[in-house]
């Protein structure tokens, strides 16, 4: 096993291919590289520090594990993040177990509250800064369920196709353009209604 | 504009329909104002959603981070190296149990055929008992019948003659066994 230290500019395939040799200091070097999007997906999903900080850790270690089975297809912090996403909608399935579904919850699925819901036709954003913009997006995206946000972050963050994410969250594609229509529409409206109470 | 073609549109603006369908769609979205209106929000929507998602970073140092990373692989490591350890009486055990029950069925068949099954005419030697008498005064002689399944004993006394003055007493044939 190498133990020298690692020079930022080794790409991160040929830090793979070390650590998939049992190289730890490869992978410790991967992980310094990599840990903040991890973690930074764990979070968006889950909303909490500590859980985010304890299925991030478990996604090193399952990739640590299952490191050889990597081949490449995708980029190492792609193949990681898939990894930490599917603990955390294993943990979200846990969650849900355990919590009865709320009635604005139901209404969510059956489609009746976003069409009830108007048109923002302004666009809530402009002459944000950016700082101030994510805060907002930030405290939107805290309002939505479990479902609708982790719909919303794998189709816009993580560029997953309808099928892919109806497959990953076992659910059906009507259900995922439900819930994803539903999360945007809520998404402006909460926007607008920042940008309202900005103005008055 | 119904919910499907509400969905129909937010499928167009998301790259998800066919060639045909997506054009269907656009011309449905430029004849219809509810319908541009609604796609305007969908984009603006995906849009700032997209491009801002909110920076956050792992609270804990590197160092640290990578302590409980590491700490929780050697722990997953030596669990692993348990159960491999544990694994061969694991397998031993889980192949010879079903042979040892085959085992204990075949033995229990042949026991039990060999205790059920019905004597056989030259068997009957088995069912041979034999009859002590200690008296000096009387004496026996025994008859046992397997087809009859009985057993007789034929007391009388010495000094009389065996054929005129015996005495009959049949007796079970459990008692003598």
């Amino acid at each position: 096993m190498a133990t020298q230290p690692e020079k930022p500019d080794v790409p991160d395939d040929r830090l793979v291919r070390r650590a998939q040799r049992g190289d730890m200091v490869a992978f410790e070097e991967l992980l310094g590289r990599h840990r903040d999007k991890i973690y930074a997906r764990a979070f968006s999903m889950m909303r909490n520090e500590d859980i985010a900080s304890d299925l991030s850790q478990e996604a090193w270690v399952k990739g640590w594990q299952r490191l050889k089975q990597f081949q490449g297809d995708s980029s190492f912090v792609t193949w990681m993040t898939r990894i930490v996403i599917n603990l955390c909608l294993d943990q979200l399935r846990k969650q849900k177990r355990q919590r009865a579904e709320s009635i604005e919850h139901l209404d969510e699925e059956l489609g009746g509250v976003e069409r009830q819901m108007p048109v923002v036709t302004v666009n809530p954003t402009e002459g944000l800064e950016r700082s101030e913009l994510r805060a907002r997006i930030d405290r939107a995206l805290n309002l939505l369920s479990h479902e609708h946000r982790t719909v919303l972050i794998l189709h816009e963050f993580e560029d997953l196709e309808y099928k892919e994410i109806a497959k990953r969250m076992e659910c059906s594609i009507g259900t995922v353009m439900s819930r994803l229509f539903y999360a945007r529409r809520k998404m402006a409206t909460l926007m607008a209604s920042y940008k309202r109470e900005e103005m008055g | 504009m119904n919910w499907e073609q509400q969905l129909e549109l937010q499928a167009w603006i998301d790259g998800e329909l066919s060639a045909r369908d997506a054009r269907r769609v656009a011309v449905f979205a430029e004849s219809n104002a509810d319908a541009r209106l609604l796609v305007d929000e969908l984009r603006m929507a995906k849009a700032f959603i997209s491009s801002n998602e909110t920076e956050v970073t792992v609270p804990e140092t590197r160092e640290f981070y990578w302590s409980q990373v590491q700490s929780r692989i050697e722990r997953a490591e030596s669990v692993s190296e348990t159960s491999s350890v544990l694994s061969w009486p694991f397998v031993w055990r889980r192949l010879v149990s079903p042979l040892s029950g085959l085992a204990l069925v075949a033995f229990l068949a042949v026991v039990s055929f060999n205790t059920f099954r019905g004597p056989a005419i030259d068997d009957s030697a088995r069912f041979m008992v034999e009859v002590e008498n200690l008296s000096d005064d009387v004496g026996s002689i025994s008859y046992r019948s397997q087809s009859e399944n009985m057993f007789v004993v034929y007391l009388y006394k010495k000094d009389q003659d065996a054929d005129s003055d015996a005495q009959t007493e049949p007796v079970d044939d459990s008692f003598f066994q």
